[in-house]
């Protein structure tokens, strides 16, 4: 894997400067009447994924796609697992952009071939890998409510001010961002969260409550629980949408990018399938469907999202400023000593 | 007599070579995996070693958790044996016609999922629920207890999905103890609690000792009540070794997790099962 190959916060944003650019895709491949199996988280993004993907872009192309749902560490596991196997049992999966960069690393990804995507020059460059095609993107920020929190945070700082003691709220599936919103406010950066503990251990001190998933955080955001916690945007989105009263802002610290891909088996038994599948998930029509419903921003340049929807999903040129892209290597390399600390001494 | 064996044994097969490839295969390969060293990224590299069992025994973090499994099943145990012997006793001796129906009523909670039972008792603890509530409204409290995410609160639940399986147990052996007997000690001028403790407990014990294992064994293994109910400060053995399958993908810790457990488990219900045996047969 070459670094120019690597998501840069000055490619991303230049990326978004030239959104604009006119469609240059070629005609959608017609495929014969076959079965798929991708692999994907379940829940919304599932249904979604049928709703905006499947049902109207490949079924009428005769592609009938099976959904293998799990977490993406079972799912993960379940691809190394098989890699000795000429025929694995999935043909494209759904994996965070971290996840696909360690399948990556365990050499189990098929190198992407862009000409057969006929979307793919739409693509926004920092969501073009070798081994993965960016989905959908958004980035983490802070959600609080106004009503709880005032005057407004600007900082990851802010989570620790004394004043918000006992009004932060952590949830535990996301410790890795929580690692790196405490690095970026200690000195530590993308590739080394390890000043975080530190700064993470002084919250212990303020209070915060803990939850186990994202629903629970939004539940307790709702009842007035807590009023702060540390979030992708789009779910904040989500959240408003099902009347938590949150508000985001993008800390000044550094907007962290999350991107969910999408990515090949070597042993996918239909690969001529996964690549339909990856053009049709391009089509500007399923990316505005992913955009309105689930706030995620799309991938391709040539999706446009209504004005009041971008408005409240995207980010100012400002905010792209301060876009910062995660090092996966680190993550992937220290994951299993971070989420062991997070256990063991953070939650202790 | 021959032939008979032969076709007991014939019958014996499949049940057998169900329990070869259902269980002892799977639990071979666990065994063996356990075996191997993580590396991050490949999921195990071949190996033989007892490092995971060594970080497991060295590591307080680790025996903090088996601990708190240990102590967290035995109160649920001896809860679910004090609530569910009474309760037993009376089903087990009542005339009534409703009796069937009793016994529905004990069995009901078994046809509901532990996860929907979880989220019933989230309903009853949060700092909004029903406890907290009834609570401030009779102006015992200004402020909401912290219920939810609490040791008490796992075992509130564990006790509850259990108990009924306590409860069954010991009600078809109680109904097995001839009432003549308790009416003889009785008679002989025996109180009550004489009666209990010299009769009906020794006669009852095959029954104490199936229920207790068979509730510890569920609690040492719970997962979805500790998950809801304990939130994600509160670890126990269960939702550790899905960690480290599914979050982390750390297969050998994991399976070496997965041999603590199941040793600790076996171990205890051995020597509880001697202990009780030798101390009722004299």
């Amino acid at each position: 894997m070459s670094k120019s190959n690597d998501l840069t916060r000055r490619r991303f944003v230049k990326s978004l400067a030239g959104a604009g650019v006119a469609t240059l895709g070629r005609p959608g491949r017609s495929t014969a009447a076959e079965k798929m199996v991708l692999g994907t988280w379940g829940g919304d993004y599932s249904k979604l994924l049928t709703q905006n993907v499947e049902t109207p872009i490949l079924g009428p192309k005769g592609i009938e796609v099976v959904h293998d749902i799990a977490n993406d560490s079972p799912r993960k596991a379940k691809v190394i697992a098989e890699q000795r196997l000429p025929r694995g049992t999935t043909d494209l999966q759904a994996l965070s952009a971290a996840g696909s960069r360690e399948m990556f690393n365990a050499g189990v990804l098929e190198t992407i071939d862009y000409t057969k995507i006929s979307n793919a020059p739409n693509l926004l460059a920092p969501m073009k890998t070798p081994y993965s095609v960016g989905h959908i993107y958004s980035g983490q920020v802070i959600l609080y409510n106004p009503a709880m929190i005032s005057p407004a945070p600007t900082s990851y700082n802010d989570l620790w001010d004394p004043k918000h003691t006992g009004k932060v709220g952590i949830i535990d599936i996301q410790y890795v961002g929580m690692l790196e919103a405490a690095a970026l406010v200690s000195g530590g950066n993308m590739e080394n969260f390890e000043p975080g503990k530190a700064k993470l251990m002084e919250l212990r001190k303020l209070n915060f409550k803990m939850y186990p998933t994202n629903e629970t955080m939004a539940q307790a955001l709702k009842t007035g629980e807590v009023g702060m916690c540390v979030m992708w945007k789009a779910r904040g989105v989500m959240w408003q949408n099902a009347g938590v009263p949150v508000q985001a802002v993008a800390p000044k610290e550094g907007v962290v990018l999350y991107v969910s891909d999408f990515v090949i088996p070597k042993n996918a038994p239909n690969k001529t399938a996964a690549y339909a599948y990856l053009d049709a998930m391009l089509a500007p029509s399923a990316q505005i469907g992913f955009a309105e419903t689930m706030g995620y921003n799309p991938t391709v340049s040539n999706a446009k999202v209504p004005d009041a929807v971008a408005k409240r999903i995207g980010f100012t040129k400002e905010e792209q400023a301060r876009l910062l892209a995660p090092n996966y290597d680190y993550i992937a390399k220290n994951d299993s000593q971070l989420k062991e600390w997070w256990d063991k001494i953070f939650k202790a | 007599m021959q032939p008979r064996r032969s076709v007991a044994g014939a019958l014996l097969g499949p049940a057998t070579l169900a329990v070869v490839l259902g269980l002892v295969v799977p639990l071979a390969i666990l065994f063996r995996y356990s075996l191997n060293r993580f590396v991050p990224g490949r999921l195990m590299v071949e190996a033989l070693t007892f490092e995971n069992y060594v970080k497991f025994f060295t590591d307080p973090y680790y025996v903090a958790v088996l601990v708190r499994t240990l102590r967290v099943s035995g109160v649920c145990m001896v809860l679910c044996l004090v609530m569910g012997f009474p309760l037993a006793y009376a089903l087990a001796r009542t005339r009534s016609r409703w009796k069937s129906g009793l016994v529905m009523l004990v069995v009901l909670p078994l046809f509901v999922g532990n996860a929907v039972r979880a989220a019933g008792w989230m309903v009853m603890f949060g700092s909004r629920g029903v406890l907290n509530t009834l609570l401030g409204v009779v102006g015992l409290i200004d402020r909401p207890l912290q219920l939810m995410y609490t040791e008490a609160a796992v075992i509130v639940g564990i006790t509850a999905v259990n108990l009924p399986f306590m409860v069954l147990t010991l009600e078809s052996v109680i109904e097995g103890i001839d009432p003549a007997i308790e009416e003889a000690a009785a008679s002989l001028g025996a109180r009550p609690l004489q009666v209990f403790r010299r009769v009906i407990l020794p006669l009852a014990m095959p029954g104490v000792l199936a229920g207790t294992i068979l509730v510890f064994i569920l609690g040492m293994n719970a997962y979805a009540t500790p998950i809801l109910l304990g939130g994600p400060r509160f670890q126990m053995m269960g939702p550790l070794v899905y960690g480290q399958f599914a979050g982390l993908n750390n297969w050998p810790f994991g399976a070496a997790l997965s041999f603590v457990l199941m040793a600790a488990t076996l171990t205890l219900s051995a020597a509880s099962n001697l202990l009780i045996q030798r101390r009722y047969r004299r």
